[in-house]
C-alpha cells in the first residue's frame, strides 16, 4: 500500500517550500541576525585566518597575509625547543587539573553539607559568601592575597614572625616552590561556591521519595547521602569535567598576568603567558600564534579522550 | 524530619557548623582585612589581624578620590561597563529573537556558527593583528565592540524566549506588525528577567576586565581602567598624579587596600540580584547546557 504524506496546513502556515519567497518573508528576522552575525564574523571568525601567521615570515608592513610562506618552520623550532618548554606544558596542565579536580570536588562536598544543614539561615548566608569571590577580578584577588602573603608587609608573614614562629616571612607570592599551591588554593577559594550551587540545583532535583523509601528501608542520614545523593550528582561532575577539559591548556591571561613574576616563572609561567610574552613583548607573531594552534589542538585532544574516559565510566553521563 | 536524632548525627552537624564557620572566615576575612586596614592609622597596623579597624583614618579615600588618574579611570570602568553591557543585550537580544524562530531560513547553520564560536578562538596574536588592522587599538570600542555579540548570553536569551508562546508573536503579526516591533514591544517586556540577568553578567565582565587594556591600550593613558590602574599600583608601575607628588615613590600600603575596596564596592551592588538570579535558575541553565 502507497503511503500518502499528507502535512496538516495548519501546523506550517508560513512554510512555503521557495527559498527566496521565505527569505522574503523572514526579512525583518534575518536583518535582526545580521548585527550580531557580523560581530561574531569580525571577531571570531576572520581572526581565525591569522592561523596563517604561523605558517609565515610576518612583517607588519606588509599585512597579515603578506608574509613569506615558510611551512612548518616555526613549529619545528617549538619541536627542538621542546625540552626548554616543557615547563610551561607541565606547569599549564598540573595546574589546570589539579585546581579543576579540587574544586569539583569540594564544591560536590560543600553542596552536601549545606543540603545537611538544619538551620536554613546558615546554608544561606555560607552560601552568598562562598559565591562572592567568583566575581572578583584577578586584579582584586591579587592585591588581596599581596596584602595577606607578601613577605614584609603581609599579615600572615608579620604575625608570624612576631609570634616568633619564623624568622623571616615566607615568600609566598615569589617564591616558585608555593606557586602551585598558591595557584590551586585559589582557584577552588574563588569557584568553589560557584560550582556548588551547580551540584546545589542538581541535588534539589533528586525526587525525594528515593528519600523516603530509603528511610523506610532504616537507611541513616550518612547512606542516603552516599546512596542516593552521590550518585545522583556524580553525572553532573561527570559533565563538567568533560566540558572544562577541552580548556585544560588554556588559562586566564589576567590571573597569570598578575600572579607571575620574575623569581616565580619556572613553576608559575604558563602557555597562555608564554604566549602574551613571546608575541606581545618579544614581537614574535609568528612563533607565538605557532604556540596557539599547537594549544588547540591540544586542548581538542584533551577534551576527546576525556569524552572517552568518562562515556566509558558512566554512558549517561557523556555529552 | 524523616531520619531519627541520633548520636552519630549530632556529632555531625556540630563538625558541620564548624566547617561552615571556618569557611565563612576564609571567605569574608581576606575582605574584613583589606577594609580595615584601608581606613586604620597606619602606624597601627604592623603584625595584627585587623578584626576592626585600628584607629580610624579616611586619607587614603579622600586622597585616592581627588586624584585626577583615578577619577578618569573611574570613568572609563564606569563607561565601559554601561555602554558594553547594553551593547551586547542590544545585537544579542535581536539575534536571539531571530534565532527563536522555529522556521527560520538556515536556522540550524547559523545556530550552528554561533555556538561554534564557543569552541574555535583564534588566540591572542591572531585577534590582536586583526584588532589593529580594524584600527581599534589605542581606542576605547576595543572594550564593548568585541564582546557585542554574547554566545553564552544569546544562548541564554534564546533559551527563555522558546519557553514563551508563539502566539505571542501572532498577535503582533495580525495587527500588522513585522518582527523588529513584535520583538522590541513584546518580546522584550516578558524577557525582562532574563534581559536583566545577562546586563547584570555583562556588567561585572565588563568591570572586572584587565587584560584587554594590557594588551591593547597601553599607550592610551586616557583609556587606562580602574583595574589596571590598580594592577600597575601593585606591580609598582604607578601612575596615579598623588603619587608621583609625594615624597615616597611607592605607594603605601594603606592607599592599595583603600584603592581595592573602590574597585569592589561596586560588586557588591551588583552582586546580591546576580545571586538571585543565579539561584533562580536563568543564568544556570546555559551553564549546564
Amino acid at each position: 500500500m502507497k503511503r500518502v504524506k499528507k502535512i496538516d496546513p495548519a501546523l506550517q502556515p508560513d512554510h512555503p517550500r521557495k527559498l527566496s519567497v521565505r527569505i522574503r518573508q523572514q526579512k525583518w528576522l534575518l536583518l535582526m541576525l545580521l548585527p550580531a552575525l557580523v560581530n561574531i564574523l569580525l571577531f571570531n571568525y576572520l581572526p581565525l585566518s591569522g592561523w596563517y601567521l604561523a605558517f609565515s615570515n610576518y612583517k607588519p608592513s606588509k599585512g597579515i597575509f603578506g608574509g613569506k610562506f615558510v611551512g612548518l618552520k616555526y613549529f619545528k623550532q617549538i619541536f627542538h625547543e621542546m625540552p626548554d618548554l616543557a615547563y610551561l606544558f607541565e606547569n599549564t596542565l598540573v595546574m589546570n587539573s589539579v585546581s579543576l579536580i579540587l574544586t569539583l570536588v569540594s564544591a560536590m562536598v560543600l553542596a552536601i553539607l549545606l543540603k545537611e544543614i538544619r538551620w536554613k539561615p546558615v546554608a544561606k548566608v555560607v552560601q552568598s559568601v562562598t559565591f562572592f569571590p567568583y566575581f572578583i577580578s584577578w586584579v582584586i584577588t591579587y592585591s588581596i592575597m599581596w596584602s595577606l602573603l607578601s613577605t614584609k608587609s603581609g599579615a600572615l608573614n608579620q604575625i608570624l614572625v612576631k609570634a616568633g614562629i619564623l624568622d623571616t616571612g615566607l615568600n609566598l607570592l615569589g617564591d616558585p616552590k608555593y606557586s602551585w599551591m598558591l595557584i590551586i588554593l585559589l582557584d577552588a577559594w574563588k569557584s568553589v561556591g560557584y560550582n556548588a550551587i551547580i551540584f546545589l540545583s542538581a541535588i534539589s532535583g533528586i525526587p525525594l521519595d528515593q528519600y523516603e523509601s530509603a528511610a523506610l528501608d532504616g537507611a541513616n542520614r550518612f547512606q542516603s547521602v552516599w546512596y542516593i545523593t552521590l550518585p545522583n550528582i556524580l553525572p553532573t561532575a561527570s559533565v563538567l569535567l568533560v566540558m572544562n577539559a577541552g580548556w585544560l591548556f588554556n588559562s586566564s591571561l589576567d590571573q597569570y598576568l598578575m600572579f607571575t613574576n620574575a623569581t616565580n616563572r619556572p613553576k608559575m609561567e604558563v602557555l597562555e603567558y608564554y604566549i602574551y610574552r613571546s608575541g606581545i613583548g618579544k614581537l614574535n607573531y609568528s612563533y607565538a600564534t605557532a604556540i596557539t594552534i599547537l594549544q588547540a589542538l591540544l586542548g581538542i585532544t584533551m577534551m576527546l579522550i576525556v569524552n572517552q574516559i568518562a562515556k566509558k565510566l558512566n554512558q549517561a553521563a557523556a555529552i | 524530619m524523616l531520619y531519627k536524632r541520633s548520636v552519630g548525627g549530632v556529632i555531625f552537624d556540630v563538625f558541620n557548623m564548624i566547617l561552615m564557620a571556618l569557611l565563612f572566615i576564609i571567605m569574608v576575612y581576606p575582605f574584613l582585612y583589606v577594609l580595615n586596614y584601608s581606613i586604620s592609622v597606619s602606624s597601627r597596623t604592623v603584625g595584627t589581624l585587623l578584626l576592626w579597624p585600628h584607629g580610624l583614618d579616611f586619607r587614603n579615600y579622600t586622597k585616592l578620590l581627588s586624584d585626577p588618574a583615578l577619577l578618569r579611570a573611574l570613568f572609563v570602568s564606569v563607561a565601559r561597563s554601561l555602554i558594553g553591557p547594553f551593547l551586547e543585550l542590544f545585537v544579542t537580544g535581536m539575534a536571539a529573537y531571530a534565532l527563536a524562530t522555529p522556521n527560520l531560513v538556515g536556522g540550524k547553520i547559523f545556530r550552528t556558527i554561533f555556538i561554534l564560536t564557543m569552541y574555535l578562538s583564534a588566540g591572542l596574536i591572531p585577534t590582536y593583528v586583526f584588532m589593529r588592522m580594524y584600527g581599534l587599538i589605542n581606542t576605547f570600542w576595543i572594550y564593548v565592540l568585541p564582546s557585542a555579540c554574547g554566545v553564552f548570553e544569546l544562548i541564554l536569551i534564546r533559551t527563555y524566549m522558546e519557553s514563551i508562546p508563539y502566539a505571542m508573536r501572532e498577535a503582533v503579526y495580525m495587527d500588522g506588525g513585522n518582527d523588529f516591533q513584535a520583538y522590541w514591544n513584546v518580546l522584550f517586556p516578558i524577557c525582562l528577567p532574563v534581559n536583566a540577568a545577562v546586563l547584570l553578567f555583562d556588567i561585572l565582565g565588563q568591570w572586572n576586565a584587565y587584560s584587554d587594556t594590557q594588551i591593547y591600550n597601553t599607550m592610551a593613558k586616557k583609556l587606562y581602567t580602574l583595574q589596571y590602574v590598580l594592577a600597575n599600583i601593585m606591580t609598582s608601575q604607578t601612575s596615579l598624579e598623588t603619587l608621583k607628588n609625594s615624597s615616597s615613590a611607592t605607594t603605601s600600603q594603606g592607599m592599595k587596600m583603600a584603592m581595592t575596596v573602590i574597585t569592589v564596592v561596586p560588586i557588591l551592588f551588583v552582586y546580591p540580584s546576580m545571586q538571585k538570579y543565579f539561584v533562580s535558575g536563568i543564568m544556570l541553565g546555559s551553564v549546564k547546557e
